[in-house]
């Protein structure tokens, strides 16, 4: 599953839409822990979840400018990187989308069966 | 990777300055450290053959931008626009006529000479410099008007059904008149107080035109009081926008504005020439009196005037 990449079909595009909420709890959950743009998408990719770069990180600086994360460069290996981490806002706010994810899950489940 | 610093760079170009530098630098590292995985992981080098691929499924710089860019980056929006467009299609006609008249009454001027094409050239370079220049004022305030909206609406509280206007509705604005007086308050502001020997007459002849500027040294006295109505008044017309309807605290700001402008007038038509044909511009100005204190009291009886009740109210 590729989320975030430019969609030609209606299906594809009503597919992208419908996935694009889920991104935002996915990344949210994934930043408890420290993680900078590549390894978080290696991350979301080892589970399943393939995402495509050019969606993936412009949304990390939106979430860090809602305030949503928290990032800082770190110099390793010689090479900078910018590592990204939930904020306590971000933190609270996964918890409250995990809920309505799942609920929302249940309820359509009962619906498509 | 040369390529790699190259795409960050033009991403950066179509950013706002105070993030630029900071997105290029993750950018390189974020591409950098995909194209290294990628070359792992094809057992190939990761050479600029690997991160040109990379490069096109990441997307243009132009969209890659348009996803980091904090605020849509036009000047004039799609709600705007439309105004926009028949305020241009308004302006250049009237522009257009204006020197045509201009160039007909210098060749009426001098009717024993034989007519020919060098006034029609002057009036066409004329005209392409007014246009440019209206056109900049023009836009400059319909960039200004957007990014005042923008932000209104940004800091604005949640929308709420009942500030729905009436169907018809007195205190409704009309966005494209708000707009075209700020233009006009814009225009005249920039040639009174930059280019005020441009308030002349123009008398083109075959070889040569000649400007009778029109402007006493009078006028500068009232200068600084036109210029502080000119400033209330942008204000005002910026604030109504910004509410997007008439209020009563704008209605009287309105009023006072058209008192004040009656009685600058008045000054101007007791006081010492400040036009060159002094008695065609004060009988000019006398009627423009009239018509400003008429202004004057059509928005005082709209600021009192009682609205009318209901149908239902009143069976």
């Amino acid at each position: 599953m590729v989320m975030g990449e430019t969609q030609q079909t209606p299906r594809d595009s009503l597919s992208l839409e419908l996935r694009r909420g889920a991104l935002v709890l996915a990344v949210l959950v994934e930043l408890r822990h420290e993680e900078y743009g590549y390894s978080l998408k290696k991350l979301l990719s080892d589970k399943g979840l393939e995402i495509d770069e050019g969606t993936l990180y412009p949304l990390l600086r939106r979430l860090e400018s809602q305030g949503l994360l928290k990032s800082a460069w770190r110099v390793e290996d010689g090479r900078p990187r910018r590592y990204y981490q939930a904020s306590v806002q971000g933190e609270k706010l996964a918890k409250e989308l995990a809920a309505e994810w799942r609920a929302l899950a249940a309820v359509i489940g009962k619906l498509v069966g | 990777m040369d390529l790699i610093n190259r795409y960050a760079h033009e991403v950066g170009q179509y950013l706002p300055h105070r993030m630029r530098a900071d997105v290029e630098a993750e950018l390189r590292s974020l591409l950098t450290d995909s194209v290294e995985e990628r070359a792992r992981a094809e057992g190939v080098p990761a050479g600029d053959e690997l991160a040109a691929k990379v490069l096109r499924e990441f997307g243009t710089p132009k969209d890659v931008a348009a996803r980091y860019a904090p605020e849509p980056q036009y000047l004039i929006g799609p709600r705007l626009y439309p105004a926009y467009r028949t305020a241009v299609r308004i302006m250049l006609p009237v522009l257009a006529a204006v020197v045509l008249v201009l160039v007909v009454v210098g060749q009426f001027r001098h009717p024993g000479e034989p007519p020919s094409v060098v006034p029609f050239i002057r009036a066409t370079g004329s005209f392409l410099w007014s246009a440019l220049v209206n056109l900049g004022i023009m836009t400059l305030v319909f960039a200004l008007v957007e990014r005042s909206m923008r932000r209104s609406e940004a800091n604005g509280k949640a929308w709420d059904p009942s500030s729905l206007p009436q169907v018809d509705d007195p205190d409704r604005i009309s966005y494209f008149g708000r707009i075209f007086s700020l233009y006009i308050i814009a225009a005249l502001a920039l040639l009174f107080n930059f280019f005020p020997d441009w308030v002349a007459v123009y008398v083109f002849r075959n070889s040569d035109g000649n400007v009778y500027p029109l402007l006493t040294p009078a006028f500068s006295r009232y200068l600084p009081l036109i210029n502080t109505w000119w400033l209330l008044a942008f204000v005002l017309n910026l604030a109504v926008l910004r509410q997007g309807r008439w209020t009563r605290p704008t209605r009287w700001a309105d009023f006072g504005l058209e008192v004040g402008w009656a009685s600058i007038l008045l000054l101007i038509v007791l006081g010492p020439p400040v036009f060159r044909y002094d008695d065609l511009t004060k009988v000019i100005a006398q009627w423009f009196l009239i018509f400003s204190a008429i202004n004057a009291c059509v928005l005082l009886y709209r600021l009192l005037r009682r609205r009318p009740a209901e149908p239902w109210a009143r069976a």
